[in-house]
């Protein structure tokens, strides 16, 4: 069907919050009025929900690849079946290893508490996406941190940190270090981190806490703690968890 | 970050503010979903997506522009009204289709939703718009970007041309979408013999 320029033009703004009043009126009329023009509405109203839909979508992909790299394994396909020996099982492992812990908490090593609390920071800064095939160093540092190949993230986050001064960055080459067991390295960036760039602080706090504890440090680690744990962020409830069994 | 930093990163930012925020709330939120309504850990982290991302959406609408509680309780209120609207549907937990209650949510108005068969060849328009229309008008419509912060991202000369570009872009998209809709017609009166 052919609209024309002044009915597009017209549908555009009011789309755009752009009509005066005057316009609005004479907008509500036509639509009212002129099935055309109604028509012409519901064709924009469509194509601007159609733009809005595919973004969403997007970003709700992304949230779920997040998920799957913050809960360390991919998402469940298939939802589990809910038989009373499959809850049977479930409660049988739970409660071995809530014995367990209950068990080891009391004299745990610094080692052992840095294993129970160290989980990498995922990536959130520039996540692979399924069918993404692009192959520059910066995305190659993005895919080996993501695939747990660390030594090699590591090398190519340091040459990209040269010329991209980025706090996401070095937020990953610290985890990367650690990792590593290169302590002195992880403790300069994430140091670096907390007092170059405003933002990811807390997260910087946290890791190097957590280096402190790795490199047998209990002072440094218990204050950085405490500081955390002073805090209203989610960090500062396993801050205060660990500055607890931290002796 | 407190809460205005929250929300002006978002309104400001990409995906990577909508991930740190993401990663910021979900523990607290999946313990707290699960004990409450009893949700299995995959239909607490839909609910914790879905939450964020309406949270995301009404600040880059300008629906959220100052809040009077703290992020935390504004997302575990999305959570539960997601929660109770899935049990009363459903009258049971049943999973979400997300996808589906994405476009009844956001995308759909409360009084009237879009038509099905126009919503299908509109997607299927912006599908072969092809990039930079695409990103232009998603930048514009979704992000809800102003012309000026469009001319510094996609890095157009000046505003007047930025803005030019969005109206030629949408003028395509709705050529590509009439003839969608001849294409479907004729399908349509071809089965019809």
């Amino acid at each position: 069907m052919n609209h024309s320029e002044n009915d597009i033009t017209l549908v555009e703004k009011y789309f755009d919050a752009e009509l005066s009043e005057s316009e609005m009126k004479h907008f509500a009329q036509r639509v009212e009025s002129d099935d055309s023009f109604k028509t012409l509405v519901e064709q924009e109203k469509a194509l601007i929900g159609a733009v809005r839909y595919h973004a969403i979508t997007e970003d709700l992909q992304f949230l779920e690849h997040l998920e799957s790299n913050l809960n360390g394994q991919g998402r469940n396909v298939t939802r589990p079946l809910k038989t009373w020996y499959l809850y049977a099982a479930a409660a049988t492992i739970g409660i071995i290893v809530v014995a367990r812990l209950f068990l080891t908490s009391f004299n745990e090593t610094p080692d052992e508490l840095f294993a129970a609390y160290f989980k990498p920071y995922p990536n959130v800064f520039e996540p692979t996406l399924r069918g993404e095939n692009r192959s520059d160093a910066r995305t190659e540092a993005f895919q080996a941190y993501e695939q747990g190949d660390y030594q090699k993230a590591a090398a190519l986050f340091t040459e990209l940190l040269k010329s991209a001064k980025e706090p996401g960055i070095l937020l990953l080459l610290g985890n990367s270090n650690l990792i590593l067991g290169n302590l002195d390295e992880a403790k300069v960036n994430f140091t670096t981190l907390n007092k170059d760039y405003d933002e990811l602080d807390i997260q910087s706090k946290w890791y190097l806490s957590l280096c402190y504890l790795k490199s047998g440090d209990i002072d440094r680690a218990r204050n950085m703690l405490r500081e955390l744990g002073e805090t209203e962020i989610s960090y500062a409830t396993k801050a205060k968890e660990l500055l607890e069994k931290v002796k | 970050m407190n809460q205005e930093e929250i929300i002006h990163k978002i309104r400001t930012g990409g995906q990577t503010e909508l991930g740190l925020v993401y990663e910021e709330y979900r523990e607290e939120f999946l313990h707290w979903i699960g004990r409450e309504y009893h949700c299995s850990p995959d239909d607490s982290k839909d609910i914790y997506q879905l939450t964020i991302l309406i949270f995301h959406d009404n600040i880059k609408q300008g629906k959220l522009e100052h809040l009077m509680s703290s992020v935390k309780t504004y997302l575990f209120g999305i959570g539960k009204n997601i929660a109770k609207e899935n049990f009363r549907k459903e009258k049971r937990y049943v999973p979400i289709s997300k996808e589906k209650w994405l476009k009844e949510n956001l995308i759909d108005e409360p009084t009237q939703t879009i038509d099905e068969d126009a919503f299908a060849r509109a997607k299927s328009a912006l599908n072969k718009l092809g990039q930079p229309c695409q990103r232009l008008i998603e930048l514009f419509y979704y992000e809800r970007k102003s012309i000026p912060e469009i001319t510094a991202e996609l890095d157009y000369k000046n505003p007047e041309t930025a803005k030019n570009q969005k109206c030629k872009c949408m003028a395509r998209l709705r050529k590509i979408f009439e003839k969608e809709s001849v294409n479907n017609s004729i399908v349509i009166n071809h089965e019809s013999f």
